[in-house]
């Protein structure tokens, strides 16, 4: 389960670096379970939970920032 | 622009509201036109932290909710290629 965390001002390539590698030691792991989530669209109109894909169907997850 | 110049034409704030953070996103899923839904974190990044996605990062998860598939972190782990190849080995 992740910890409490809030991102920093990223401001250079070293603040981006130790910023993931305080995220990579929540990263999940092959044969973990997928943490689940609840997420809206991009109109904010229809949401989507990972567990409602349980027992149906795989999810690719592909996750991006565009900022 | 207070995000980073990575030499792109799109120029934008790092978002401050859902609203600015659904445009956008929207601003990208129509850019890209990568084929698949986009949806949206809330601003507390808790699903980017929970699975480190920053700034880019694949999974699959498969149909009993594990994780069959977990890039390394990116940019450099992002790698679509492993991803079909898991996807492929379901």
């Amino acid at each position: 389960m992740a910890t409490k965390q809030q991102p920093p001002i990223i401001q250079s390539k070293d603040d981006a670096i130790r910023w993931q590698d305080q995220l990579e030691l929540n990263v999940p792991k092959v044969g973990d379970g997928a943490p689940d989530f609840e997420l809206a669209d991009v109109a904010g109109a229809q949401s989507v939970g990972l567990s409602s894909f349980r027992g149906k169907r795989p999810v690719a997850l592909i996750f991006g920032s565009f900022t | 622009m207070d995000g980073w110049d990575v030499g792109s034409q799109y120029r934008t704030n790092d978002p401050t509201t859902m609203e600015e953070r659904r445009k956008v996103a929207s601003d990208c899923e129509s850019a890209l036109q990568y084929g698949v839904k986009t949806y949206v974190d809330e601003m507390d990044d808790k699903v980017m932290i929970n699975y480190a996605a920053w700034p880019e990062r694949l999974f699959l998860v498969d149909i009993e909710g594990q994780i069959a598939y977990a890039a390394e972190r990116g940019p450099w782990g992002f790698k679509p290629e492993e991803l079909e190849a898991a996807i492929r080995a379901l």
